[in-house]
């Protein structure tokens, strides 16, 4: 049985470039419990697969401290809804 | 179904521009609703038409007033309506650079015209459209308080809306004749402004000329007013307002007398009342204070967690002040809060602040009567003007500067100001505060001779030596 998996919308200030998005997609996937993070530049925001008990303090955290970016929760949706 | 946003601010002055842009540079996309012209109070018809229209008043007065033997008075014409025009072309300017065009610049800010009322926490009515924000700020500024005064309703009157460029209650011709109603910073501004213009000017304050600042500032301006040919009455009360052949009469009850006065146009400039009646707040669940205030936290935070309110709605909670950089500061932190979860508190303690009259006075920290009533040891001396070089050598020597510093470690606890260049000068004094300087903190720095700040080094020396025998660069 695999752990159940969390969509966490995110948006995310500070990206100007591809670069931006490899460093914010590298501060989040450092998070433990995170699965996966698709981070758009267009749309300044990102999407984090991850164990429901990855908080939205420790995604913020991780991508803060880059001391470039920011990132805060919209919001939550379990994966088995698709 | 509604659009979404992750902030909704209610508001577009200077309060609401600096929440947008640190909320957009963090991510958060925006929505902001205004229900006026965009820029609110400050750009449209408060301090920048204002302090337009008062240096060209200026300009007139001291032409008249050269001050200086061998320099002869002369009358500059004034056409009062391309003065107006050009005070318009200011403020649009002024609109679309700082404004406008700041606004096209922001990533994901959308810009929504209209009345908004909640309809639930997260939701704003604005005609027909919903708009939701995961976060709202509550930034709707304020408007002139129009005091119960029987028959004011039935009178027209104009309050400092008259400065606005665009908007109808706007003022084109210069009254032969006003009076003003208060005794606050807007009052005295504008009685002066009109006066050097060339209005014949009648003051009614009834705590006299701007009470709540140290006293000796208000007495002082009263003396220059007076000789400048503005009537002030003081400690009056006005019985009632009516409709005369030609502009408005007031009864006005004065310390044991009474009197009718008249003029052709009435402004009132008695104080600001906070924008929050219309906006149905409390289905947000966001509590109000007795004078209609948003009560706030440190952080700035209402009743409500999600809803934020900053600058002149939330009065003077927290040490804040109606002022438009203060507003300013606590959008930002509001912005860094919400999106940051930066736990920012919002710090009053230093909040330099000028009245733009001639001369101009500007305040920062506590007066001597709040030092006291908190019973804190401290000492105070005001020094005149006529004590500072440069006052002596361009002939403006009217003014002083107080000092109010611990009797404990000699720290300034407040610095207040009345005389030439008072608004600029100020801003050393707030900057010794904001890193806690001393008396003679002040005294060490070398000040550059002669100007006007070195009021500040010679008042801090009034301490501690006779400031009557000093020589030449206040050594």
């Amino acid at each position: 049985m695999t752990r159940p998996i969390t969509f966490i919308d995110l948006g995310v200030g500070g990206m100007t470039c591809d670069d931006c998005v490899v460093h914010v997609t590298e501060a989040l996937e450092s998070v433990p419990g995170v699965e996966r993070a698709t981070v758009h530049l267009e749309s300044r925001s990102a999407v984090v697969e991850a164990s429901p008990d990855v908080s939205a303090a420790a995604l913020a955290g991780a991508v803060r401290a880059t001391g470039q970016y920011n990132a805060f929760e919209r919001g939550r949706r379990p994966a088995s809804d698709g | 179904m509604a659009d979404s946003f992750d902030l909704l601010i209610l508001g577009s002055g200077s309060t609401a521009f600096a929440a947008a842009i640190k909320a957009s540079e963090l991510g958060a996309r925006v929505a902001m609703v205004e229900r006026r012209t965009l820029g609110g109070t400050c750009a449209n018809r408060g301090c920048l038409p204002s302090k337009n229209l008062i240096e060209a008043a200026r300009i007139v007065h001291d032409a008249a007033h050269p001050r200086y033997a061998g320099l002869a008075p002369t009358d500059l014409p004034v056409d009062f309506a391309a003065l107006i025009a050009q005070k318009d072309g200011v403020v649009r300017e002024y609109r679309a650079k700082k404004y406008a065009s700041v606004a096209d610049g922001l990533t994901d800010l959308e810009l929504i015209d209209g009345d908004a009322t909640f309809a639930d926490p997260h939701t704003v009515l604005v005609g027909d459209r919903r708009v939701a924000g995961d976060r709202v700020l509550v930034a709707t500024g304020s408007r002139p308080t129009i005091p119960l005064i029987p028959g004011l309703d039935t009178v027209p009157y104009l309050t400092s809306d008259m400065l606005d460029a665009d908007e109808a209650g706007r003022l084109t011709e210069l009254p032969e004749s006003l009076v003003v109603l208060g005794g606050g910073y807007v009052a005295v501004e504008l009685a002066q402004m009109f006066s050097r213009l060339g209005s014949r000017v009648t003051m009614i304050a009834r705590s006299g000329l701007l009470s709540g600042y140290e006293p000796d500032l208000g007495r002082t301006l009263g003396e220059v007013f007076v000789a400048e040919g503005i009537d002030v009455l003081s400690g009056a009360r006005v019985e009632r307002v009516s409709a005369a052949e030609r502009g408005v009469a007031l009864a006005v009850e004065l310390p044991g007398a009474g009197r009718i006065v008249r003029a052709e146009r009435l402004l009132v400039a008695t104080g600001r009342t906070p924008n929050t009646e219309r906006l149905g707040l409390d289905r947000a669940g966001v509590a109000l204070d007795p004078d209609g205030f948003v009560v706030v936290d440190a952080e700035l935070r209402t009743s409500q967690p999600h809803v934020w309110a900053a600058g002149d709605v939330i009065g003077r909670q927290h040490g804040s002040q109606m002022a438009t950089p203060v507003g300013a500061r606590q959008g930002r932190i509001v912005a860094e809060n919400a999106f940051a979860d930066a736990r920012r508190r919002f710090d009053g303690t230093v909040i330099p602040r000028a009245i733009f009259t001639d001369p101009p006075i500007a305040v920062v920290g506590e007066t001597e009567a709040q030092v006291r009533a908190r019973r804190y040891p401290a000492v105070a001396t005001a020094t005149p003007l006529a004590y500072v070089p440069r006052a002596g050598a361009v002939h403006k020597t009217t003014g002083f500067v107080k000092f109010i510093a611990s009797s404990i470690d000699e720290r300034v606890l407040g610095v207040h100001v009345i005389g030439e260049s008072a608004p600029e000068i100020i801003h050393e004094a707030a900057m010794a505060m904001h890193f806690k300087a001393t008396l003679a903190d002040f005294i060490d720095l070398i000040h550059v001779y002669p100007t006007m700040s070195e009021a500040l080094k010679i008042g801090a020396q009034a301490f501690s030596r006779d400031v009557t025998k000093l020589s030449c660069c206040a050594e």
